[in-house]
């Protein structure tokens, strides 16, 4: 028997007769790093919290470690759940919000002292165990909130979203420091966000959510290489792929194109499309391009260095071999055309 | 498949401990009155007479004026703090000396033993020996028997009532008002409204919902109001300040328990057709800041 | 004309103190100067000064009244306001918690039955039925019940309104955590909830302690008087002795006092916040 850190079989959640959980098949191989990424109301923090056990489930079953645990209490799951608001206990000190679980499971007192220690070390937190919550800065909160998960030495760790309460800096800093808790702790680990960076940067394994359904699951460069439907292609990579449809698309034999901006090269002189430059926009490394190409319609091109271009330059922009993207009317990926 | 009922973290019975002593304390005497009040009644055994008692309430002069009476002080003491509340609650929010002071002064009465201030008002009010009284003949006025003139009885007692309880329609007007936005002031002062035009156009306007809830809790208490009643005249001289709860005692003592929870009955039913339309008619009146 | 702007607030704040000592100042000051008085001077019912001051003499006679009732009578009052104020938060807080975070369609009916706690006036004589029903007519423990039956309504919407504060990830965090329900309400929420029990319990004990019409109706009898009682029957007992009477007014007078000068602005909050929701 194949040990997964989790499977979803035929997952569906209702609310009265809305289905928003649309069932979800899903395998996460132990010590993943797995993320669930979609745009809002997609699902997946409903889908999170039917893990956690804090939502039930209409139909399905939930598989922890190779028990299931469809059932089960939260506390009986072998999960810890990380909260986008942290969740720390506002009376309580950071020592006493880590250790509030064992309390509760009636752990003697040198041992709770002894796991939550451990735990600080770990997040280089040791300074911080007689402060209460409210003295201590984001990051900080959110290593406590970690904190907490760890002691519970869970099967699965889940995050329901736990950078978007911080700034841009401090995100990127706190992403680093998560995958480096991955490394070491080596636990799986069920991530949500609906930043495509954050997916793109720290999985191993990315599921794309949309509308309740799994759109795709795949390493991050399967995903951005070769995304198995046209929201796929659209959600993932930024700057966001172009997407055509229309006569356009027809004329190049398919329902939807796609074709990355920075997979389209510009000339000057020739090209397969023809167009007119709109507008510009430098970012100091690189530019993007907006054109209006002759009977394709608007494509954003990415060009690297100080470009002269300007509005107005009339330009033709050419797709790379074998990086272009052609969906059906279903939106599902067609084969592509492609060279070995 | 099937379903296991799993236990919610919020479980019903944590309701139980209230319900049982609010059920039993409460709602229990409530269902039992409307039954009660259809008989004779001696707690322990009932007779059953239909309407008689309520025939009684209506037809006996001094148990109808107490009806009147009712009326009278709750809309007296009740318009009356409304009023006078919003005036104190606008001067205690501008910027005067001591306003501290004075919303600690204004308050204050409202914390104390009702006995204790009836007792204080009725020896202030005697006609002849009163300290209003005599202060009034210092200046040339010939005071009133403020509780022995059968038709000032009960309004002295209100007066008495708005003294001690304008306080509190002070302080809820008070945090309705700080929570209008100075914006809309600002806005006002450059379109050249005059004080008194800001106090009726933006003021009073989005203040109302303090207006709805110190009417209609100034309202509820003066229908069901017993106490400085009792204690300053007994509803007298004779039964010119009896209201339906002094009539309700009265009854009681008097050992006519069936009556006395028809009164009670009355006095439901009084509150019930008063209060809910003109809740139902605030809420529609209601202006979204 | 800005020197004009600047001095108003001064002569308003003048005329308003002026005012307000006028009118809710001086019957504070009678009541301190008849207490004072002997009963002669007591007598006269005017505000001159106290020839003599016979404060203690007063306050020891008071007390001493009908074999120390007083005392009794404060003994009482204090029982049955501590008791009903400390099951009155632990009952309403539990309501409160449950309405606040529970959502079925039996919260309407709840919310529905407390509503009608702060309009529907008790029917005294059937609850004194039951009472006699349940052996606790004129008993302290029936007054203290009582109470807590009359105080639950207010209780209830003040705790429910403040819990709809706490976010409710604390008690999914405890949930997973392993904590069952008591262990949420007990060691997560109940501890959150000081701010507004303090004000419950401040708000509730000025209202039970100044209480007349429950106890005159529910506790009759001298065994289990009140101080509220106690101040009306003295009306006949000092029936010219002013001066006790007043010491007794200014007596029962200093509790609320002692309350409302540690906690102002707990009462303003307890009060406002319960009256808007409503």
């Amino acid at each position: 028997m194949q040990m997964t850190g989790l499977t979803l079989a035929g997952v569906t959640k209702s609310f009265g007769a809305v289905q928003v959980i649309k069932g979800v098949d899903l395998q996460v191989p132990v010590g993943a790093f797995c993320v669930f990424v979609g745009p809002s109301g997609c699902g997946k923090s409903t889908l999170l919290r039917m893990i956690s056990g804090l939502d039930e489930v209409t139909a399905g079953t939930i598989t922890i470690g190779g028990q299931d645990v469809t059932w089960a209490e939260p506390s009986a799951r072998g999960i810890a759940m990380v909260f986008q608001s942290y969740a720390l206990y506002p009376h309580m000190t950071v020592a006493q919000n880590i250790g509030f679980g064992l309390s509760l499971a009636r752990l003697p007192k040198d041992q709770i002292a002894a796991k939550v220690a451990h735990a600080a070390a770990l997040l280089q937190m040791s300074a911080l165990l007689d402060r209460k919550p409210k003295q201590l800065s984001g990051g900080q909160r959110q290593r406590v909130a970690i904190g907490r998960a760890i002691v519970r030495d869970p099967k699965v760790f889940l995050f329901d979203e736990p950078l978007s309460n911080l700034d841009a800096s401090l995100r990127a800093q706190m992403r680093l420091e998560l995958t480096d808790l991955h490394k070491r702790i080596g636990a799986t680990m069920i991530y949500v966000t609906h930043d495509q960076v954050e997916a793109m940067t720290m999985a191993d394994q990315i599921v794309v959510l949309n509308a309740g359904r799994i759109e795709q699951v795949g390493t991050p460069m399967e995903l951005y290489r070769a995304p198995a439907t046209a929201f796929v292609a659209g959600f993932i990579g930024s700057p966001r792929m172009n997407l055509l449809g229309g006569p356009a698309a027809t004329g190049l034999g398919c329902a939807t194109y796609g074709i990355r901006p920075e997979h389209v090269a510009l000339s000057t002189d020739e090209g397969r499309w023809p167009g007119v430059v709109r507008h510009l926009e430098r970012l100091g490394p690189d530019a993007l391009v907006y054109l209006l190409a002759d009977g394709v319609g608007e494509i954003v091109a990415r060009v690297e260095g100080e470009t002269p271009l300007a509005p107005g330059d009339r330009v033709h922009a050419s797709p790379l071999a074998g990086r272009e993207h052609r969906f059906d009317d279903g939106g599902r990926r067609m084969m592509s055309i492609h060279p070995a | 498949m099937a379903q296991r009922q799993r236990h919610s973290p919020y479980p019903t019975w944590f309701f139980l401990p209230a319900a049982m002593v609010y059920g039993t304390l409460f709602l229990l005497p409530t269902v039992a009155s409307l039954w009660f009040s259809l008989t004779r009644w001696d707690l322990y055994t009932a007779h059953f007479i239909g309407l008689d008692n309520f025939r009684q309430f209506f037809s006996e002069p001094f148990l109808v004026a107490s009806v009147g009476n009712t009326l009278i002080y709750a809309v007296l003491t009740s318009g009356l703090k409304t009023v006078l509340g919003l005036l104190l609650a606008v001067l205690l929010v501008s910027p005067i000396i001591w306003r501290g002071t004075l919303r600690t002064i204004v308050f204050f009465p409202v914390l104390v033993s009702t006995i204790g201030i009836g007792i204080t008002f009725t020896t202030l009010m005697h006609p002849t020996r009163g300290a209003i009284n005599l202060g009034l003949e210092v200046i040339g006025i010939d005071g009133p028997g403020w509780l022995t003139d059968p038709g000032l009885a009960l309004i002295s007692v209100a007066l008495v009532d708005v003294w001690k309880g304008v306080g509190l329609a002070t302080v809820i007007y008070m945090a309705g008002l700080v929570s209008i936005p100075t914006d809309y002031y600002e806005a006002s002062r450059i379109d050249g409204a005059t004080r008194s035009q800001q106090f009726w156009r933006i003021t009073l306007p989005l203040v109302w919902p303090a207006t709805i809830t110190v009417v209609t809790l100034s309202l509820i208490g003066g229908l069901r109001y017993f106490e400085l009643i009792w204690a300053m005249t007994r509803g007298g001289p004779g039964f010119a300040s009896d209201v339906v709860a002094s009539t309700i005692y009265k009854q009681y003592q008097a050992g006519f328990y069936g009556l006395a929870t028809a009164g009670n009955v009355v006095l439901f039913v009084l509150i019930a057709v008063i209060v809910l339309p003109l809740s139902l008619w605030f809420n529609r009146r209601e202006v979204q800041a | 004309m800005r020197q004009r702007r600047s001095r108003r607030p001064v002569w308003v704040g003048l005329a308003a103190m002026a005012a307000f000592l006028a009118v809710f100042v001086i019957p504070f000051w009678f009541i301190f100067l008849q207490a004072m008085k002997d009963r002669r001077g007591a007598g006269r019912l005017n505000f001159a000064w106290p020839e003599s001051w016979h404060f203690w003499g007063n306050l020891v006679e008071v007390v001493q009244t009908r074999d120390y009732l007083l005392l009794l009578a404060f003994f009482n009052s204090i029982l049955i306001t501590l008791g009903a104020v400390t099951l009155l938060v632990i009952f309403a807080s539990m309501v409160g918690f449950v309405l606040s975070r529970r959502r079925t369609r039996l919260n309407g009916v709840v919310m529905a039955l407390v509503l009608a706690g702060l309009m529907i006036p008790p029917a005294v004589v059937p609850t004194i039925w039951v009472l006699q029903g349940l052996n606790l007519f004129k008993t302290l423990h029936g007054m203290i019940l009582i109470q807590v039956a009359y105080g639950l309504s207010f209780s209830i919407l003040l705790y429910r309104a403040f819990i709809a504060g706490i976010p409710r990830e604390l008690d999914e965090a405890a949930i997973i955590d392993g904590a069952r329900p008591w262990q949420v309400f007990l060691r997560v929420i109940l501890p959150l909830l000081k701010p507004v029990t303090v004000t419950n319990i401040v708000v509730q004990s000025i209202g039970i302690f100044n209480d007349f019409t429950n106890p005159l109706y529910y506790l009759p009898g001298r065994e289990n008087v009140t101080v509220q009682l106690t101040l009306f029957n003295f009306q006949s007992q000092f029936s010219s002795q002013y001066n006790l009477l007043f010491m007794n007014i200014l007596l029962i007078t200093i509790p609320p006092l002692i309350v409302f000068i540690f906690f102002n602005r707990q009462i303003v909050a307890g009060m406002t916040a319960g009256a808007i929701k409503g």
